[in-house]
């Protein structure tokens, strides 16, 4: 296993990056595994993806989809969430690939999140830093606007990943 | 359009043979009646007749066509001097028919004129078009043939005009066949046997063919192109057809393939040759490592090998060389591109991510060498690079694959260089990715951070890629 958590054979027969015999595999999904991913996160806000926006990362055990990461392209900047792993597939690491895979892929753009208080030094480690919320891009703030200014009351907190800050191998610290 | 070539055509129905009587016979006749009304007391409805003599004249002779007005509404205007009843003369009705006459007369032979001046021009340009042409009506009949096909085939317009598009034919292959203007009329099915290359392109009929006994018994290779003439309706009126000599593209076309080919077998003959030379080299180098053991033969004898190795490589470059720009290119998936470079190379201990699975690029079908040649360079020992990152970002022009790695990068002094032809090895490799890239308007440049590790970056302009399911 590389140290960002990533499998560390290159290529499978579908060019997915995975360990021959363990069955564990992390890609981007092509548009024809989008209802796969919609069928996971029926259980997270019922999100779906949609291929003219969304870029989707995805780590799957023994062919089983099983952690999700996704990069939306709104007007003004790149926005990451829809990171869920469900309850019976966590503390395996395999978030840490899905999120991985979508910073190696997408590290050239910067990168906003809300990030669910508890969860930002798991991002930190992927790069991410607070910002104001004023300093995100018109179309990522709107998604927040019913928490009207008090986000810490809704417990998220606003978070970029900054283009060309030359991590592009990440190595968040093993656990 | 149709109408319009007929109309220029100086070959005329019997209506156009025969149109000064017809306004002759009309205005007598329109006088007549009105005569006869007046010496009767009818002195309403009937001068309206005078209408259609005025119009016809109009519309026939533009440049006639008021003054014939004007000479109509004198003659009416004698006929009620003369047989009118006298308060007829000058009432408001008879005086506003007069000028209505004139005015109506004056309108149509303005409009006729610019009609004719638009035909004109439009007539003109089917005269002077550099290629061959000839347009058809519905019926099959010649009703345009312009003056370069008049100097292609010595037949002038005057004999071709109305002849049957048979007529073509024969004049070009010599014997009775259909003409791709008789397809596109008649919707026919196209027999590859008559045009083995016959397709559609833009609408457009179009096919190649060789004639051996045109053009004097020397042969010519002619492109035909040939579209339907539709009227408002958007039904078929007719067809209209260009033909274009080739004969000197098609010589030369042969003439760099010829080339080309012979090129290919010398270069492959030198490239079987140094291989087998090397092979030889490299025995000699196998029995040196085994027969001597003093450690400064042996660095020497790593040196020699290393520039075989070199050899090899420059072999094998030429070859992949020869290929570049023969096939067509075509969309390819980029992700399968990678995998195809990363398999062709001993990738070692070093990690290689590519994250391109639904993009696709307009490229020449040598991709795969392109991502080959950098990943090499990335892989090499002494980059001292572990891990290859491939993937792509949308930009306001396009897109770009970045490529890059996390050894020691590439000094800026060099970076100029990277992409051109050298002496040393180091630089053909992607001096070959750059021209594989260059045939589909791609770019690559590296914009790494010498220490920091190489970046390569290929711009692929907007119209050059696409992502599934986004755009």
């Amino acid at each position: 296993m590389a140290q960002d958590g990533l499998p560390d054979q290159q290529f499978d027969r579908t060019g997915a990056r995975g360990i021959p015999g363990e069955y564990l595999v992390v890609k981007e999904l092509v548009v024809s595994e989008f209802p796969l991913a919609d069928a996971l996160w029926k259980d997270y806000h019922e999100t779906t993806g949609d291929p003219a926006k969304d870029r989707i990362f995805g780590a799957f055990f023994q062919g089983d989809l099983v952690s999700l990461a996704r990069c939306r392209r709104h007007d003004g900047g790149f926005e990451v969430d829809g990171i869920w792993t469900p309850p019976p597939h966590r503390n395996k690491g395999y978030s840490r690939m899905a999120v991985g895979a979508l910073i190696e892929a997408c590290h050239n753009d910067d990168l906003y999140m809300y990030a669910v208080s508890h969860l930002t030094g798991f991002y930190a480690r992927f790069g991410f830093l607070p910002i104001p919320e004023k300093d995100l891009p018109d179309p990522v703030r709107e998604r927040y606007t019913w928490a009207a200014g008090n986000l810490e009351g809704a417990e998220v907190l606003p978070m970029v990943r900054r283009a060309g800050i030359g991590a592009i191998f990440v190595r968040p610290l093993t656990q | 359009m149709t109408q319009i070539l007929r109309g220029l055509s100086p070959m005329k129905n019997p209506v156009q043979r025969n149109r000064i009587l017809i306004i002759l016979i009309l205005s007598l006749a329109s006088l007549g009646a009105n005569l006869f009304g007046m010496i009767a007391g009818v002195t309403i409805v009937l001068s309206h007749l005078l209408y259609f003599p005025v119009i016809l004249a109009s519309y026939w002779f533009p440049r006639r066509g008021i003054a014939f007005s004007v000479i109509i509404t004198a003659l009416y205007g004698l006929l009620i001097a003369f047989f009118g009843p006298d308060e007829q003369l000058l009432d408001i009705l008879s005086l506003s028919r007069i000028a209505m006459l004139i005015i109506i007369g004056t309108v149509v032979a303005l409009l006729a004129r610019n009609l004719a001046q638009s035909e004109q021009q439009l007539h003109d340009i089917i005269e002077f078009l550099p290629d061959a042409t000839y347009a058809v009506d519905k019926q099959g009949k010649i009703i345009a043939w312009n003056r370069a096909v008049e100097e292609m085939t010595g037949k002038m317009k005057s004999s071709m005009l109305g002849k049957d598009q048979t007529d073509v034919a024969r004049i070009f292959c010599g014997e009775d066949r259909p003409m791709l203007s008789s397809l596109v009329i008649r919707g026919e099915k196209i027999s590859p046997v008559i045009y083995p290359e016959i397709r559609q392109e833009s609408g457009k009929l179009v096919a190649e063919r060789y004639l051996p006994n045109f053009s004097a018994g020397r042969g010519v290779h002619l492109r035909l192109s040939a579209t339907a003439l539709v009227d408002a309706g958007g039904n078929v009126t007719g067809a209209i057809e260009s033909i274009r000599d080739v004969t000197d593209q098609v010589m030369m076309q042969e003439a760099l393939e010829n080339a080309n080919h012979r090129l290919n077998t010398l270069s492959g003959i030198l490239r079987h040759d140094l291989s087998r030379r090397l092979a030889v080299l490299y025995g000699h180098l196998r029995l040196g490592v085994m027969k001597f053991n003093d450690p400064e033969v042996i660095t020497f004898i790593a040196g020699i090998k290393e520039a075989a190795n070199s050899i090899m490589r420059q072999i094998e470059i030429s070859r992949e060389y020869r290929d570049i720009g023969a096939t067509q290119p075509t969309w390819i998936p980029v992700q399968d591109a990678f995998q195809s470079a990363a398999g062709r190379i001993e990738i070692g201990p070093v990690i290689f991510h590519a994250w391109t699975e639904r993009l696709e690029v307009f490229s020449d079908p040598h991709l795969s060498t392109v991502f080959y040649h950098i990943l090499h360079n990335s892989v090499k020992s002494e980059t001292g690079a572990s891990r290859i990152i491939a993937t792509y970002r949308i930009c306001p022009e396009g897109c770009a694959i970045i490529i890059e790695d996390n050894g020691k990068g590439i000094a800026e002094p060099q970076k100029a260089s990277l992409f051109v032809q050298r002496e040393d090895s180091y630089g053909r490799g992607l001096f070959l990715a750059n021209e594989i890239l260059s045939i589909t308007g791609m770019t690559i440049r590296e914009t790494g951070i010498p220490g920091q590790g190489a970046r390569f970056e290929i711009r692929i302009p907007s119209e050059g890629y696409r992502v599934e399911g986004m755009y």
